[in-house]
């Protein structure tokens, strides 16, 4: 068991997200930054889908009742009793250890993974908090929270490769499928959209961001749509012709235009943008969206039997690029 | 019928470019037949009113291959069955329902005539969104369209219904809104530990049923303050 002594920031724990209900108007929820949670999760020796504590910002302080593995995802200091450790590596904590986390250098989300995930009850499927429904709630001092079993042996000591820790920016190209809703803007609107700067404002949450910059022309056809779904990523544009990416607690449905979707590999940077923040648009099709998301899916394989001890990994430079290559253990 | 993608993990079905019964109804035919055969690519459909958003695993299936799965769901007929109908019972004015009688001046209307022109039609769940177990309903009489708040309350409670433009719905659980509050159920519309988790289908028909204060209570299961 874990105790969170100090809170001072948006806590809550999340897991990959609720599905199957959407059509009854129940956000899918979730983690805001998938990649850095699946690594938390994968140094502890966790599935991708264990429920783990997502934080704004600033991360909590907690006190282990019981022995547990941890992994804190994030450009962040952490201490344990006081004494730095670092962060995208497991840890052993005994009874009465006391973790630190300080304020993100970067990004917007942090991530604390342990082995055997936390334990929560389900609600419809999912431990994601979700609270405008009260699906769960925000975390509080004094909150205890029970992990599940897990063999702790060979879970601490768990090294993610320099390589292939997430580095956040604040300036970043973001890859989009353009549509679903194109002809509601205008050719000149899309050209506008593809070739501006957008500025992410405080106006922004695990609902979606808010973009600041040249606005969008619509077409005759205008704003509004009938209603129908909101994908994750999608941004939306409402009269006023500023953007609308909307993630992890979007509602299901919404009634305006959509000039794009965020190619999902793309979503975490999205999400570590912080207010005043830069992004930049470019049309890729979804062919070249799949690739890329297999591809990811490829290295996060191979990542999580890397820290599982299953292959070696090294890091090779050929023509200028840099490369991961894993290599299978001998037996 | 027109296919478009909504993104690297959705395809969209769109069956019409209007809110009309005959559209919505083949929209839940297509969803629902889709959603009985779950393919292992199917992460979940999403129907709305004249489209569905079908989500899938683009790591199984590529978008052109998610084409082709489709094919056979989008010859499915809505089933000539008896529709279901709820009856929602509902205190109209008074405190419950704060802006019924500027419904009623805006309109030309006395109070009691809004009422007997909410209570009288079946109205049609076109689909479910926007928060858990909000229905989007259609057939609210014209004659007691009204705009919306200028400036949304901050609170509207769990159950109000509403009136905005020519809609009609029922907030399910507390948020802020900008609807004309008429009146209030005492039934709770989404409860998430059941399955399913809201009151109101797809396809359902749904009939506002005038009833008491005292009655509201009642079926609330006592008062609170």
């Amino acid at each position: 068991m874990i105790e969170l002594i100090n809170v001072q920031s948006l806590t809550t724990i999340q897991d990959l997200g609720r599905y199957g209900y959407q059509k009854f108007g129940i956000p899918v929820s979730g983690v805001m930054d998938e990649v850095s949670a699946r690594l938390a999760n994968y140094l502890v020796g966790n599935h991708d889908n264990a429920p783990l504590i997502e934080f704004v910002l600033k991360g909590p302080t907690i006190r282990f009742h019981s022995s547990a593995v941890f992994a804190v995802a994030g450009n962040v200091d952490v201490r344990l009793n006081g004494i730095p450790i670092e962060p995208w590596q497991s840890h052993w904590a005994k009874r009465g250890d006391v973790l630190e986390i300080g304020v993100l250098k970067s990004g917007v989300y942090g991530y604390i993974a342990f082995a055997g995930g936390i334990l929560c009850d389900k609600i419809l499927g999912s431990c994601s908090t979700y609270l405008r429904a009260k699906l769960g709630r925000a975390l509080k001092q004094g909150d205890k929270l029970k992990l599940g079993y897990a063999i702790l042996t060979g879970k601490e000591g768990r090294v993610l490769p320099e390589a292939l820790i997430p580095r956040y920016s604040n300036e970043s190209e973001i890859r989009v499928i353009l549509g679903p809703q194109l002809e509601h803007f205008t050719e000149k609107g899309i050209e506008t959209f593809l070739s501006s700067t957008y500025e992410v404002t405080p106006n922004s949450d695990r609902m979606g961001y808010r973009l600041e910059g040249p606005e969008i022309e619509h077409s005759e056809k205008g704003a509004d749509i009938i209603t129908d779904a909101i994908p994750l990523g999608a941004i939306q544009v409402p009269a006023n012709g500023k953007p609308i990416i909307m993630l992890a607690d979007r509602q299901t449905t919404g009634g305006y235009a959509k000039i794009g979707v965020v190619a999902r590999v793309d979503v975490p940077k999205v999400a570590q943008t912080r207010a005043g923040g830069k992004l930049r648009f470019k049309a890729i099709n979804v062919k070249e969206a799949q690739e890329l998301l297999r591809k990811r899916e490829f290295l996060f394989r191979n990542i999580k039997r890397l820290l599982d001890g299953e292959v070696r990994g090294y890091k090779i430079k050929a023509l200028g690029e840099e490369f991961m290559i894993f290599v299978e253990k001998e037996k | 019928m027109q296919f478009k993608p909504a993104g690297d993990s959705a395809l969209l079905i769109i069956f019409g470019d209007r809110i009309e019964e005959g559209i919505n109804k083949k929209v839940h035919a297509v969803a629902n037949a889709i959603e009985k055969a779950s393919p292992d690519w199917l992460i979940e459909v999403v129907p709305t009113y004249t489209s569905i958003y079908v989500y899938y695993n683009p790591l199984k299936l590529s978008y052109q291959e998610v084409l082709d799965a489709i094919k056979p769901f989008l010859s499915a007929e809505p089933k000539e069955e008896k529709p279901r109908i709820v009856e929602i019972p509902t205190v109209y004015g008074g405190k419950f329902g704060p802006d019924i009688e500027f419904v009623a001046q805006y309109n030309g209307l006395t109070i009691d005539d809004v009422i007997e022109i909410h209570s009288k039609p079946l109205y049609r769940v076109y689909m479910l969104g926007f928060t858990p177990g909000f229905a989007y309903l259609g057939g609210m009489d014209e004659r007691i369209a009204t705009p919306r708040l200028e400036k949304p309350r901050l609170k509207v409670p769990a159950g109000s219904v509403g009136i905005a433009g020519k809609q009609t719905g029922i907030y399910p659980i507390e948020s802020p809104g900008g609807w004309r509050l008429i009146g209030r159920t005492p039934l709770r519309l989404f409860t998430p530990e059941k399955d399913p988790p809201t009151l109101l289908q797809p396809g359902d028909y749904v009939k506002f049923v005038p009833i008491s204060e005292e009655e509201f209570w009642e079926l609330y299961g006592g008062e609170q303050k």
